[in-house]
């Protein structure tokens, strides 16, 4: 007997605004759904979509990136950047066929801890619904021939 | 007197009196209609050179030669409108400066050349103008609307199979005027980014990272199209960012010499709608 899906989320977040409010959904003894792995980084501006690429390759089955609101940045302007780069490369991620729903950008701040235990939530339900992301996992296991041309 | 030998003779003089040092052009190439990158340093060698409807390859790629620029002198080149736009791009990148390229500007339309005004960079601010006005052509322009009416399965089926057809030899990096860096992101190795063989989750990992590191400073050239040995429809992909960064951003890659970089610089009004 196979053992039932259980999507695999990896979260990218800024320690300054996301990280300190998973923290505090911690702290609030709040539930949320233990699909998540978090990997903290400074800043959004920090995360290079290649995270999001190796993410996918690695066998997530979506990718959640948070960072602060705008405005509210540490360094000034780091999730500005992030935003605009955001902007093409879902638009690229799309246009190369994988899916924008697993793919998903939130900001959430150092307040919004039952924001974050949410969209965990919410996030993995739909995972689940959509279910593992095999068609990117099995690249990995192609290797082709290469008579085609 | 035609255009060719109205350029031979242009590019004579500018070498013979010392005002440029090299000016890279077009001569014969290995059959009838192909055209190869030629090197003129003297007055003599200037008369080699070739200008007809064949001449389309994108020369600006050779500017960034390693060592060529750094002597400060000129160097004159041989450019269509979009070769044009790159200048534009690689100097708003400080990687050229303006005074150092002498453009010897021509247009191809239906078959016919005609002579670009003025040498100097700044003369060609309204040829840019133009471009902007320019639709895709129709072809990319239906390719791109039948993709985007795909589901996303059909569609990462068509990159697949696509992008599994990829050798990695590099050859849209090595023909693209865009891909300076002196270590691109496949060569770094500790840690390993994308995967090196020719497997296609390599394969597709390179692609969408050099999609998305041209994205917003596309020319639409289509040497990388042209260079590519297993016909990967690049141009699609590469249309595809500009038109987001001019949706998203109204942003025109090589309008300007003076713009910012789109992914380098921000507005804080830009669109979220997809940011919960």
């Amino acid at each position: 007997m196979s053992e039932p899906f259980e999507p695999k989320i990896v979260a990218f977040v800024c320690t300054y605004c996301t990280y300190a409010g998973a923290d505090l959904a911690g702290t609030s003894r709040l539930k949320y759904a233990t699909n998540v792995r978090i990997v903290r980084l400074p800043c959004t501006g920090r995360i290079s979509p290649l995270f999001i690429l190796k993410a996918l390759q690695k066998g997530a089955d979506a990718v959640l990136v948070s960072g602060c609101h705008p405005g509210d940045c540490h360094f000034t302007a780091g999730n500005y950047h992030a935003r605009r780069r955001w902007t093409v490369f879902r638009a690229l991620l799309s246009f190369t066929g994988i899916p924008e729903e697993r793919i998903r950008f939130s900001w959430i701040s150092a307040a919004e801890g039952a924001k974050f235990a949410e969209l965990i939530n919410s996030i993995t339900e739909d995972t689940r619904k959509l279910g593992p992301f095999t068609q990117y996992q099995e690249l990995q296991t192609i290797i082709e021939t290469q008579s085609t041309y | 007197m035609g255009i060719q030998e109205q350029y031979r003779s242009e590019a004579a003089s500018l070498l013979s009196s010392g005002e440029v040092k090299l000016v890279i052009g077009f001569g014969a190439g290995s059959t009838a209609d192909r055209r190869r990158p030629l090197f003129a340093r003297t007055g003599e060698e200037a008369n080699r050179f070739v200008l007809d409807a064949s001449c389309i390859a994108n020369l600006s790629t050779y500017l960034l030669t390693e060592g060529l620029l750094s002597d400060g002198k000129k160097v004159g080149i041989f450019l269509k409108p979009d070769g044009i736009r790159s200048i534009n791009i690689l100097i708003a990148e400080a990687q050229l400066k303006p005074d150092q390229v002498v453009i010897l500007g021509y247009a191809i339309e239906n078959g016919q050349l005609t002579a670009l005004e003025g040498r100097s960079v700044a003369d060609f601010n309204g040829v840019n103008e133009k471009i902007r006005s320019l639709a895709l052509p129709p072809a990319v322009q239906q390719d791109i609307e039948r993709l985007e009416a795909m589901s996303p399965v059909e569609r990462f089926q068509f990159w697949q199979d696509q992008f599994s057809k990829c050798i990695k030899c590099y050859a849209c990096r090595q023909a693209c005027p865009m891909c300076y860096c002196r270590r691109c992101i496949v060569d770094v190795n500790q840690p390993q980014w994308v995967n090196t063989s020719s497997h296609t989750l390599g394969n597709f990992e390179w692609n969408i990272v050099r999609a998305f590191h041209l994205a917003g400073r596309c020319a639409a050239c289509g040497a990388c199209d042209r260079a590519c040995p297993v016909n990967i429809p690049l141009r699609l992909i590469n249309a595809r960012m500009g038109r987001e960064v001019r949706e998203a951003f109204d942003y025109f890659a090589g309008e300007s010499t003076d713009q910012k970089p789109v992914l380098a610089s921000f507005s804080k009004d830009d669109p979220e709608t997809f940011i919960l």
